[in-house]
């Protein structure tokens, strides 16, 4: 059943954090003030790649209303940052390596004014040759830009001889392909407020998908004790990964300690662009062959990634993209070689799909070139060589086995997009063969309870696509990835869920307080959520890779005997009955036979003898293999589409998509639709206007009025989701998370589509509306 | 005499206006826009800054029942007129009926953008209680959201021009 509002009947809620929202009222961290606050601004490079002589504060530090001008020579501890190479310089010292490097930061009394010592600080450059083209960076000779050199990281994966695969193959095809430099755009930029305590702690107000790894990472800048730093984290305006790196913290840290105030920071657009990650341009060369009926012989695979100067996770990206650009598919013998690049260009870093969306757009690119060599439908040609549910992963990895990849692919050949395509190429045979009035007929009922279609101008033309998706979630094999959360009634009588989560939008929040209404029999006014504190929760991990709401569910799955048996056996001793005789369900522990309310929570709290909590911890489940990155979970999803192409303007609008999401039980249907829906919206962009656009490392594009995200007009078209909950039996893993895989599958889906429309690939996103201009005689 | 006109101009005018429904009286610096005045001296932090050039209508309110940019709006341009922000819409006892169907549809995420699509939509449904698919497109592109992807955004809307906007359908 397709996922609607009516579909969901009474489990679609209405979230904890939506008063908030739609009254302006809940204060985002970049929206707090304190008495006496200071104004923070970075000095960031004027150049992509430059040595720096010399860096003179001294007239900034005489501006008016300045109280502070730091420097690397200010920072106490490691001047590095990085998850997981710390290798971004906090304040450069000698180079600079890209447009958004730091020199100096300064705190002041109003924003204007430190914008104005931000313009007296001096510093001499000496400009260096830039590096903007990963495979230039690459070559001998090339600049280099680290110690390391220019190369980030490398993966290679083999199995089998894909020589002799490819000598035994009836059909290759070979493509290159290249995605854009995608920015996450959160509508709130970076930003927040940053307060040294009396009592000699720090607490930072600042968005983050990690509030343990941003103070791990603050008290080795700082030189100072994790304990002395609070990092509240939650609510945030958005993130899509490009949060989960510091971004202003080392600044407002610092800042707040070298004056002793409370120092606020909120980055302007431009700032934000210029400094802030962005998704990883890559460069995908394929190979791909099959035998004369379409069995996938021979995959080879080449992969450049833009990694920009400094490392965050580019390595851990790099190698999702491995796995992903092997996808779903049987090969006979594959070989994948990647590269990732350190260059002068922009920040290049996590971002929703991570790394996925790029070497899914290239491996279903394949499959829709090979189709067409075999004179196949494309879809037939997937099913062909799908791998089967006990089948190893992509690595060669054990995984868990589910039904995914069958259940999607039915589906999508159930779906009504897929039927009226069926239809609309049915009546366009029949149209070739007898113009006549039926296949109009059956153009107008194929519309989706739309309006009759009215005949579009010649100039218009349509065409459906379909992808695959299979998606990898948790961090993977060699990572910490560590989960868990605590339960606790507090002394007011409220059941404390306390996690190490952050909300970000996805619906964290309301997803943890359905699953304790729905299986722990809670009601909501029972229930008090607490994330995105350092100080009080415990460390579940990131949240990160479509990992929280599995890790969440399966947290509760482990605390609902201990505590639930504690709330229980305290509330019979108190009332001195059996412990089988009472349940701890909505508003208070009843009788289990007549449901009759015989102590409230409250009551509970304030006559216990102890604390009642519970609390758990464990890591997210992992392949038992040692190649780093390999994951055990994975969600699996099919993408349907229908798109057009204005051949006189060369663009292309989406009409209709349909998903269907194989991940397990939907733990919240607003939230499980809102991120299919968002991630697809987000693909949209990905696909047909989105690239952050540089030129020898410097940006062209600085705000949105020339980076183009989709708005409504571009997406007003149908979306249908079909979720598949079925899990084998005995499964214990439950939700697989949706995050991500939302934002994969559309982009290859619509090139398809094009191609059905007017006949030409796209192997360079986002599309070029040239290659898709026709010319018109007028005469 | 002495010519006290610099002076003045620097030190800013006295700036005279109803923000949702108080009168306000605020010397505001020339410079001073509109979002910078609401946020920072009024403390109406559910108007938003994003893109500061009136790309993404996170920061929009209602000027005399239009909605317009608050980044793109001088302070003084609003001398003598009526602004009503996220907070103004809801009165005490309930939820503007537009608030009330964003929250029951899931017309939000993160719901950073959603106060200025909230007055957007007002503004619109105010104007024109039955607008068209295209009269939408027209009257939300001003409004960019990055979460949603517009699905519930959309449906927010027709459940909102469904219920007639100003009925109590949606409450």
């Amino acid at each position: 059943m397709l996922l609607t509002r009516e579909s969901s009947g009474e489990r679609w809620r209405i979230r904890p954090d939506g008063p908030g929202k739609v009254t302006g009222e809940l204060a985002y961290l970049t929206d707090m003030a304190a008495p006496g606050m200071l104004h923070g601004m970075v000095l960031r490079s004027s150049y992509p790649h430059a040595r720096i002589v010399a860096v003179s504060t001294e007239k900034a530090k005489t501006m008016p209303g300045v109280r502070a001008v730091l420097t690397c020579a200010d920072v106490p501890g490691l001047n590095r940052f990085g998850i997981a190479h710390p290798d971004h310089p906090v304040f450069c010292e000698d180079r600079v390596r890209f447009i958004g490097d730091a020199i100096a930061a300064v705190a002041a009394d109003t924003a204007l004014q430190a914008a104005e010592a931000l313009k007296r600080i001096e510093v001499e450059y000496e400009p260096l040759p830039i590096v903007d083209d990963p495979e230039a960076a690459l070559l001998e000779g090339a600049p280099q830009l680290h110690e390391q050199g220019n190369v980030q990281h490398r993966n290679d994966y083999r199995h089998g001889d894909p020589e002799a695969g490819f000598a035994a193959c009836a059909h290759i095809v070979e493509e290159t392909y290249a995605t854009p430099r995608q920015m996450h755009t959160y509508m709130e930029t970076e930003g927040g407020l940053f307060i040294p305590e009396r009592n000699g702690r720090l607490t930072v107000y600042s968005p983050t998908q990690h509030a343990f790894m941003d103070r791990m990472q603050l008290a080795r800048i700082l030189d100072r004790p994790e304990a002395d730093i609070r990092v509240v984290s939650s609510p945030i305006g958005g993130s899509f990964g490009g949060k989960d790196e510091l971004n202003v913290q080392p600044y407002g840290a610092l800042l707040a300690l070298a004056t002793g105030k409370p120092v606020k920071l909120h980055n302007s657009r431009w700032e934000s662009v210029r400094a802030g990650l962005k998704r990883h341009p890559m460069k995908i060369r394929m190979k791909t062959g099959t035998d004369a009926g379409g069995k996938l012989l021979a995959h080879r695979v080449s992969i450049v990634s833009d990694a920009g100067p400094y490392s965050t996770l580019s390595a851990e990206v790099l190698n999702f993209s491995v796995e992903h650009a092997l996808g779903p598919y049987r090969f006979g013998a594959a070989e994948v070689k990647s590269v990732c690049v350190f260059t002068n260009n922009g920040m290049s870093g996590e971002f929703r799909g991570f790394g996925g969306n790029q070497a899914v757009f290239a491996m279903e690119g394949q499959l829709d070139r090979l189709a067409e060599k075999l004179g196949m439908d494309p879809w037939e040609l997937r099913r062909i060589n799908l791998r089967k549910p006990d089948d190893p992963g992509p690595l060669g990895q054990p995984i868990s086995a589910t039904d995914g990849v069958r259940q999607v692919w039915e589906a999508l050949g159930e779906s009504r997009l897929w039927r009226e395509r069926e239809r609309a190429r049915s009546a366009n045979a029949g149209r070739r063969a007898e113009v006549g009035a039926g296949a109009k007929e059956a153009d107008a009922t194929s519309t989706g309870g739309g309006p009759a279609a009215v005949e579009p101008p010649p100039w218009i033309k349509t065409g459906y696509g379909a992808a695959f998706v299979m998606h990898g979630a948790g961090l993977g094999v060699g990572i910490p990835d560590p989960a868990g959360g605590r339960l606790r009634l507090a002394q007011d009588g409220r059941i404390e869920a306390v996690f190490g989560y952050e909300e970000f939008g996805q619906g964290l929040i309301a997803s943890l307080e359905q699953m304790l209404i729905e299986q722990y029999g809670f009601a909501a006014d029972d229930l008090r959520i607490v994330i995105g504190d350092s100080d009080v929760v415990p460390n579940s991990g990131s949240s990160t890779a479509s990992r929280s709401t599995s890790m969440m569910w399966q947290s509760l799955r482990r605390l609902r005997a201990p505590f639930k048996g504690k709330l229980r056996a305290e509330a019979a001793r108190l009332l001195g009955r059996p412990a089988e005789s009472v349940k701890p369900l909505a508003g208070g522990v009843r009788d289990a036979g007549t449901g009759e309310l015989l102590l409230t929570y409250a009551e509970l709290a304030s006559r216990a003898e102890e604390e009642i909590a519970a609390e758990t911890s464990f890591f997210y489940p992992t392949s038992p293999v040692d190649r780093v990155g390999s994951h055990f979970m994975y969600s699996y999803s099919s993408v349907a589409v229908k798109a057009e192409v204005n051949t006189l303007t060369g663009r292309v609008r989406l009409l209709d998509q349909f998903h269907a999401v194989a991940a397990g039980p939907v733990v919240n249907p607003q939230g499980y639709l809102g991120q299919i829906e968002g991630g697809s919206g987000m693909a949209l962009g990905f696909t047909i206007t989105e690239d952050a656009v540089m030129d020898r490392g410097v940006y062209l594009t600085r705000n949105l009025d020339t980076y183009l995200v989709p708005t409504i007009a571009e997406l007003r078209g149908a979306c249908e989701v079909l979720p598949i909950e079925e899990l084998p039996e005995g499964d214990e893993h439950g939700p697989r998370g949706i995050g991500e895989l939302g934002s994969v599958g559309l982009a290859p889906a619509i090139a398809q589509a094009i191609f059905e429309a007017v006949g030409k690939r796209v192997a360079k996103l986002p599309v070029d509306p040239q290659l898709l201009q026709e010319r018109v005689g007028f005469g | 005499m002495i010519d006290n006109t610099w002076t003045e101009r620097t030190a800013g005018a006295r700036l005279e206006c109803e923000v949702n429904g108080r009168p306000v009286s605020l010397d505001v610096a020339p410079s001073a826009r509109l979002l910078t005045v609401l946020r920072e001296e009024l403390g109406l932090t559910g108007t938003k800054r994003s893109c500061e050039i009136g790309r993404c209508g996170a920061c929009m309110v209602m000027v005399d029942g239009k909605p317009i940019n608050s980044c793109l709006t001088m302070a003084y341009q609003v001398s003598g007129s009526r602004i009503t922000t996220i907070e103004g819409l809801a009165s005490e006892a309930e939820l503007h009926p537009v608030q009330q169907c964003f929250l029951e549809e899931g017309g939000y995420q993160c719901g950073y953008c959603t106060p200025g699509m909230i007055v957007s939509v007002t503004a619109m449904l105010e104007h024109n209680p039955n607008p068209t698919m295209e009269e939408i497109e027209e009257a939300m592109s001003g409004n960019l959201c990055r979460c949603t992807g517009y699905g519930g955004i959309l449906r927010s809307i027709a459940r909102a021009i469904e219920t007639g906007g100003q009925s109590n359908d949606c409450r």
